[in-house]
């Protein structure tokens, strides 16, 4: 995926959790891609649109701003709707997995049932997928 | 001194934001374990990779006994939700059978299935009615008796309903717990014996998700041995 001469992707992390920033910052990091963090939704957002991120793993339950309304208003931002976002939270009920996805999030991915190599399999998929639709 | 209009939480609600607020650090816990295991940061001997394994194992035990614990308060709270559609049950079972066959085969265990060829689809939740069923099968594995466990599944059409029943040749459930199979916690001596890390939630769990879907749910003690568990489904009309 990240060949040598071509520029890392860059993927944004949601997430107000320390432990889990730390520990994904590392395994991207490891896997290649360029990993920038936000702490609550406003600075996710706020990230979103100055960093332009090939990607975005998104929490749901964050302070300032929840998941849900980043996503939406993401996706009604045309300078930055295209960008693929990967929800990775601990609501694990069908009714907010079904919300997330019709917000438009690509996936929906509940922390404790998926493990640490299964989100970097998901981040590769889904900016492959990116790619093919902008060729 | 509790202010004046402090109103005392219900137990289903402390129940359920607690075992929400438990699942950040089984999630960072787990992640942690994961990352050891996957020796990105230099290799580990042997015991140490089985440790970290039956740390992790444990973590994911927690994990369930979390989501059980959240769907019991759901359930208690008349909040727990259905997405219903139809499905074909068989095609569920089989699929089932397929991710068991493992573990049953290690088991010593042999699964049956015995429908009909063409048979209705039903109407519920397929993952709730898939999580019945997987949990109904384990306990068929997990309790067998010594020697050759055998399981034979049965999905027929009876009237309006599908009717699904699971036989095994297993330890059987004392008489005297017959009206506390279904109950919350409620494990059989034999069986927190034979395996220490059942939540006594599971079946709890299936009837309300079998009774929300408009069937009923039962078992009997077998004339010979083991035991069998029995549900119906609406049939998609």
């Amino acid at each position: 995926m990240n060949e040598k001469l071509e520029k890392p992707k860059k993927i944004l992390m949601i997430e107000d959790d320390i432990f889990l920033r730390k520990i994904y910052r590392d395994k991207l990091t490891r896997a290649g891609f360029e990993f920038i963090e936000a702490t609550n939704g406003e600075e996710g957002l706020s990230k979103v649109l100055s960093e332009k991120p090939d990607l975005v793993l998104l929490d749901l339950i964050l302070p300032r701003k929840n998941g849900f309304d980043v996503l939406a208003e993401m996706k009604m931002n045309v300078n930055v709707h295209h960008i693929p976002v990967v929800i990775l939270s601990n609501l694990a009920q069908e009714s907010d997995r079904k919300r997330g996805l019709a917000l438009g999030a690509e996936d929906y991915l509940v922390k404790t049932e998926v493990t640490l190599a299964e989100v970097v399999e998901k981040v590769k998929v889904w900016l492959l997928k990116q790619a093919n639709k902008s060729k | 001194m509790l202010p004046d209009d402090f109103t005392k939480p219900k137990v289903s609600e402390v129940v359920s934001i607690t075992s929400h607020q438990l699942k950040t650090p089984i999630s960072i816990v787990k992640a942690y374990l994961e990352a050891l295991l996957s020796e990105d940061y230099g290799k580990i001997n042997d015991k140490q990779k089985e440790y970290l394994g039956d740390a992790l194992e444990n973590i994911k035990r927690m994990s369930m006994l979390v989501n059980h614990l959240l769907d019991v308060s759901r359930i208690e709270e008349r909040r727990y939700e259905l997405q219903s559609q139809e499905f074909s049950l068989k095609e569920v079972t089989e699929d089932i059978i397929r991710d068991f066959f493992s573990w049953a085969q290690a088991s010593n265990c042999q699964i049956i299935l015995k429908t009909e060829k063409k048979l209705p689809l039903t109407i519920s939740d397929p993952l709730k009615i898939r999580q019945v069923i997987e949990n109904i099968i384990a306990n068929a594995i997990k309790y067998k008796s010594p020697g050759q466990g055998k399981i034979e599944i049965s999905i027929k059409k009876e009237n309006n309903m599908l009717l699904f029943s699971c036989q095994d040749n297993g330890i059987g459930i004392p008489e005297d717990d017959f009206s506390k199979v279904f109950s919350k916690f409620y494990r059989a001596e034999k069986a927190v014996e034979m395996d220490p890390s059942g939540t006594g939630l599971g079946l709890y769990i299936d009837k309300a998700i079998i009774e929300l879907s408009g069937g009923k749910i039962w078992y009997k003690n077998n004339p010979d041995a083991g035991v069998t568990f029995y549900f119906t489904l609406p049939i998609a009309i």
